[in-house]
């Protein structure tokens, strides 16, 4: 049991447990057609079926009471204020399963020139908002509610020690929904991933409509037609949101270490981190020369990977596999899309080589772009 | 079909009225009172420009509504004792949570650290263990000199003005900081020789 | 004999002047009448009359905009309740928070206002994540999804500030950190790239008491200023203009064409 514990916290570590979780997660869903065949091919789909959902519940809700005999585990999981990041969780995987079955569903009926579940003859009668939806509303209201006292009464309002201006908690962690923030904090500099990135979420939320002008999918759920904006949809929800609301949640321990789900929070765990830039990692140890003072120069070799990321990548991606896709965009289009799906593919990028090598800026130009 | 045919009628009604109305305005066409359609629009133009002002005027006065003109800070200096009382390559904790600082006795001076972490604020710990300042926010860390060195810290930790009053007593000043990044380390007020 | 003189007084309270004044429409028993008991109410009318059959099926909608709708009500009704009691200052914040639940009648009015403050989160979270998976932010509705965003953004920020009220270890060190992100903003924050452009000659336009953060605090620290303004824009400021959104937002809905569907 105790070697299992082990070998799990082990995995659990970023860098493998998020490696992982991006390879799975293209054969899970799928951006592209190449992807959804080895999809069917591994049979991945059979997790939106019913008995697919229930083995998927089944293990999650079981690994996790399970892991709840572990003393360590248990004493993270069950602050109060980590009660509600449960309920998401638990939440997010059944509305994600209920809707990819349903999406799957709908596939399926489209495939065979059928109309979706949700479509309603127009020569069928309407249903009267009064009695029908009003009292669905008021059961959703009453039961709500109801929930709200119960758990209200059950559980306290956590309250910590009063304000002290001159000692941080350890670990001071931000507001579970903001924990992904705070884990983007740890990767990059503040005016970026506290001012700008926040930014891009936003202003990319917005833009979605108007980048995916495809009229195909509206008004009910599916997946095949819309593979490639609902897989990085849900890459940014399920990655670089939920996953590190996780990370952030249960797995920084004091001094902001990382710690498995079975490890016991040692305020004395010593890792050592000591941070290189990309600069010193290229021309300090690979080509054993000294700094060169030109700043352009220094830098040249992280200035050249972004633009290879951000200017090279998207261009040939328009003469490849994205070839069809880029001739229905159009080029403003095309480009708005494909600079937020680079930026949010790079984010892990960084993280991961944080994790790795321990570098800490790609170009360093210290007081203007630290990235 | 028709719809597009609609377009094509609106869309040239469009370019028409475009081209009228640049000839008229390049034209000097007087109206009634001999006032050119030019100057109208350029009232018009002034106009608009003077309410832009006003409302940008406004908003200005409204943002600077919000920043105090009087601020009740805490006491800013305090008297730090000799440095005598400071053991070689101490890190004091002492006044740490009156003041905000840290007493550090470095091998030929003692300085006075910021206990605000240079990321996000948040007071880091001094590990004796591991000889090193570790921030509980984002896992930045300090050597004893202020020197960041792990995690995302962007600039090493301020130093105040320290200095030696009368008595011989160290009087440090937190209204002044000095930074590494700025090669302010080796101003005299940044430090006590020992 | 007395079940009879029951009925008859319902009946006149029914048909009465008053009732009659208040509700226009009698008792609605048939098509007509439950078309018009919609129509002429006024709590009502943000519904159309009549639905397609999968606008109500709870495995479409989930329910989740409805909820968190429900919850923004909840959490105003709790919160106004809670202002009896809560003073914004540094003295009396965290025990008035502890007296909350210690002293105060009906002691769950605060851990009330807080869960379903998390609720609200997830809610809104799921409502867009439905949304989504459904493509209902394609045309017509692709502005009211951009009016969906503005409100996630305000739900979060009005998490936040209130996240400062307790005044106790939790709230100062979440504000130290997200208002430190104020500073650090490029141009308009004292830490922030570009700063060092906005200055006339040596004096920098953008300092220590003029840059964004301390207009957020009022103060170069967390201390009395930051948690009144907090307070304010807590109880007052964004949720107005959340709601200015909300009612936007739900008026849209009707406007695009109600709940979407496939055509």
């Amino acid at each position: 049991m105790d070697t299992l514990k082990h070998v799990i916290n082990v995995l659990s570590a970023p860098q493998v447990s998020f490696l992982a979780a991006a390879i799975a997660f293209f054969f899970v869903f799928p951006p592209t057609d190449r992807f959804q065949s080895w999809n069917r091919r591994l049979r991945l789909d059979w997790l939106w079926t019913v008995k697919g959902g229930i083995l998927l519940h089944a293990l999650v809700i079981g690994a996790f009471f399970l892991s709840t005999l572990d003393p360590n585990f248990r004493a993270i999981v069950t602050k109060p204020d980590n009660v509600p990041i449960a309920l998401l969780l638990f939440g997010t995987l059944f509305f994600l399963w209920l809707s990819m079955k349903q999406a799957c569903d709908n596939d399926a009926r489209l495939a065979n020139d059928q109309k979706p579940n949700e479509y309603t003859d127009p020569s069928e009668s309407k249903i009267l908002v009064w009695p029908d939806l009003v009292y669905i509303e008021l059961i959703a209201g009453i039961l709500c509610m109801a929930a709200l006292i119960f758990w209200s009464i059950a559980l306290e309002a956590p309250l910590e020690e009063p304000a002290n201006p001159t000692l941080s908690p350890n670990p001071a962690k931000a507001p579970w929904y903001f924990l992904g923030l705070q884990e983007m904090l740890v990767y990059f500099d503040p005016w970026l991933a506290g001012v700008v990135f926040p930014v891009i979420i936003i202003v990319g939320l917005m833009s979605l409509p108007y980048i995916d002008t495809e009229p195909g999918g509206s008004g009910y759920y599916s997946y095949s037609d819309r593979k490639l904006y609902v897989s990085l949809f849900m890459f940014g929800w399920l990655l670089l949101w939920v996953y590190l609301i996780i990370v952030g949640a249960f797995m920084r321990g004091p001094n902001w270490n990382f710690f498995g789900p079975y490890e016991r929070w040692d305020l004395h765990k010593v890792v050592a981190l000591t941070n290189i830039n990309l600069s010193s990692l290229i021309w300090v140890k690979l080509l054993n020369q000294p700094l060169p003072d030109n700043i352009i120069i220094r830098e040249m070799f992280g200035i050249a990977m972004l633009g290879f990321h951000f200017l090279v990548i998207p261009p040939l991606l328009a003469m490849t596999i994205l070839k069809k896709f880029y001739a229905r965009m159009g080029n403003v289009k095309y480009a708005v899309f494909m600079f937020l799906s680079m930026a949010a593919v790079s984010l892990p990028i960084k993280m991961f080589l944080r994790w790795t090598i321990n570098l800490k800026y790609v170009v360093a130009i210290p007081g203007w772009f630290n990235l | 079909m028709a719809d597009s045919k609609q377009d094509q009628a609106d869309k040239l009604k469009a370019a028409g009225a475009g081209k009228a109305h640049g000839h008229v305005a390049k034209g000097h066409v007087a109206s009634g009172d001999g006032q050119t359609r030019r100057s109208f629009i350029s009232w018009v133009v002034v106009g608009w420009a003077a309410f832009a002002a006003c409302m940008g005027g406004l908003a200005t006065i409204t943002m600077r509504f919000f920043a105090p003109n009087v601020l009740y800070e805490p006491q800013q200096t305090f008297r730090a004792g000799a440095v005598s009382e400071y053991a070689p390559g101490e890190v004091s904790t002492r006044w740490k949570s009156k003041f905000g600082i840290w007493i550090v006795r470095l091998d030929d001076r003692v300085v006075a650290l910021s206990t605000i972490c240079t990321h996000l604020g948040c007071t880091p710990n001094w590990l004796a263990s591991e000889q090193k300042f570790k921030c509980p926010c984002h896992g930045s860390a300090f050597r004893m000199n202020g020197i960041n060195f792990e995690g995302p810290a962007p600039r090493p930790l301020e130093r105040h003005k320290i200095y030696l009053d009368d008595e011989g007593i160290m009087v440090v000043d937190k209204t002044v900081s000095f930074r590494q990044e700025r090669g302010q380390w080796d101003e005299p007020e940044s430090f006590v020789a020992v | 004999m007395a079940e009879e003189e029951k009925k008859d007084f319902w009946a006149r309270f029914f048909g009465s002047y008053i009732w009659k004044s208040i509700f226009r429409v009698g008792i609605p028993r048939d098509r007509r009448g439950r078309l018009m008991q919609v129509l002429s109410n006024f709590f009502l009318h943000l519904h159309p009359v009549s639905l397609p059959k999968h606008a109500v099926k709870l495995k479409y909608t989930w329910c989740m905009g409805g909820l968190s709708f429900f919850l923004f009500i909840v959490l105003t009704f709790t919160g106004v309740l809670l202002m009896f009691y809560y003073r914004p200052t540094i003295e009396y914040a965290y025990n008035d928070v502890i007296d909350l639940r210690e002293t105060t009648p009906m002691g769950i009015m605060r851990e009330i206002h807080r869960w379903a403050a998390h609720l609200m989160v997830i809610a809104v979270w799921f409502h867009m994540f439905r949304v989504f998976m459904t493509g209902s932010y394609k045309a017509p509705r692709e502005f009211n999804w951009c009016i969906g965003v503005v409100l996630l953004t305000f739900t979060l920020l009005l998490s936040f500030t209130g996240y400062l009220l307790p005044w106790d270890q939790l709230a100062i060190w979440a504000i130290t950190v997200g208002s430190n992100m104020a500073a650090a903003t490029p141009f308009v924050g004292q830490e922030g790239p570009g700063v060092a452009l906005l200055s006339i000659g040596n004096v920098n336009l953008i300092g220590r008491t003029s840059d964004a953060r301390f207009l957020l605090l009022g103060d170069t620290s967390i201390g009395a200023g930051a948690l009144l303004r907090f307070y304010v824009f807590h109880c007052v400021f964004f949720p107005l203009i959340a709601v200015f959104f909300m009612v936007v937002h739900f008026w849209r809905v009707r406007k695009d064409g109600g709940i979407s569907g496939p055509v």
